[in-house]
């Protein structure tokens, strides 16, 4: 089994670990049905393209905006680029993606 | 009948979306699914209800929603999220102390003082990661009236509010993690203190010196309070 490969959580980060279904057209991580996005993409891609049609879409974006904000108030870099540096790929064009998501446990709950 | 398509969209929408037109507030356990489908009601409101005796009240939409949102994402499958929420503002004469006086020196020839204490959203949840969140957002407004006796002899009162916010967070942290003082300091206007026991415990908290003027400072302000307990465990 493939595990979807989405990050989910706000304070605290994990991979949400159900089995994967598909493969997102744009960034090619595993999803599983439940996570599958617009466009059958992963929603960190939905949301980084606005598309918010999937509720884990807008909560990517909100994640994300969030994590951005706090690590700019805090001059704590590392409270945003630590959080993901696969997901904050999809926002960051150029930015190179790293493929090592998939070596996360199911249960990795990483408060990054 | 009047209000006829109104009243029956009401009858439709979520029952705690009910408790908050007609109560103005709720108490009430639930895991993700549920208060999603609360915040799927919500939503519904604003292009369903029109008259204004049934508008959800201020800072249910605007900062009572995204801090649901953000607090649900880390429930996971069996965790429950418990919400009191008292949305009817700080004027409601129960929130209020008594007056009392307070000493005066001339020309004012007597003063009052009163405080008026608003606990409006209190959230406690069981995270996926063990933790336990408690948070909890408190309006305070002290008014003070002063009798003064002008220079013409006539009676003036002076009337002087001033309006506070305390926020608090706790976490306890996960059976059997100590967490680590993160590198960067919290930000002045939040304290930590951390306490220990059977788990560990890190509160923050915030006074705020005035209301913050915006919903998304609101909610911001409530996020970063609630961000410094997770920065212990990164
Ligand atoms: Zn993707
Ligand atoms: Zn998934």
């Amino acid at each position: 089994m493939t595990p979807c490969a989405v990050t989910t959580g706000f304070f605290t980060l994990g991979k949400c670990g159900q089995m994967a279904v598909a493969g997102c057209p744009a960034c090619g991580r595993a999803v599983c049905a439940d996570h599958l996005a617009d466009g059958g993409m992963c929603p960190e891609c939905a949301a980084a393209r606005r598309q918010f049609g999937h509720p884990a879409a807008a909560a990517a974006a909100r994640r994300r905006a969030y994590r951005h904000r706090q690590a700019q108030y805090y001059g704590d870099a590392g409270y945003y680029s630590g959080f993901d540096d696969y997901d904050r790929a999809a926002f960051e064009p150029g930015a190179a993606a790293h493929q090592d998501y998939l070596d996360d446990g199911d249960d990795a709950l990483v408060d990054s | 009948m009047f209000w006829r398509k109104q009243k029956a969209a009401i009858a439709g929408f979520h029952p705690l979306h009910q408790a908050l037109i007609f109560e103005r507030g709720f108490a009430a356990t639930h895991p993700a699914a549920e208060w999603s489908a609360l915040a799927a009601s919500l939503h519904r409101h604003a292009g369903l209800i029109r008259r204004s005796k049934w508008a959800l009240p201020h800072r249910a939409i605007d900062v009572f929603l995204p801090l649901l949102a953000a607090v649900c994402e880390d429930l996971g499958p069996k965790g429950v999220l418990a919400v009191t929420a008292d949305l009817r503002g700080i004027h409601v004469p129960a929130k209020s102390h008594p007056a009392r006086d307070i000493p005066v020196r001339p020309p004012a020839r007597s003063a009052t003082e009163t405080w008026s204490i608003d606990p409006w959203l209190r959230l406690h949840a069981g995270l996926r990661d063990g933790s336990g969140l408690d948070i909890l957002v408190v309006d305070r407004q002290r008014l003070r009236r002063v009798t003064k006796r002008g220079s013409s002899g006539k009676t003036k009162i002076k009337r002087k509010t001033q309006l506070t916010q305390l926020i608090r967070v706790r976490r306890r942290l996960p059976r059997g993690v100590a967490g680590a003082r993160p590198q960067v300091p919290p930000p002045a206007w939040i304290g930590v203190t951390l306490r220990d026991g059977e788990r560990r415990s890190v509160l923050a908290a915030a006074k705020l010196p005035r209301l913050p003027q915006s919903a998304d400072e609101q909610v911001d302000r409530i996020l970063t309070v609630a961000t410094e307990t997770f920065r212990w465990t990164r």
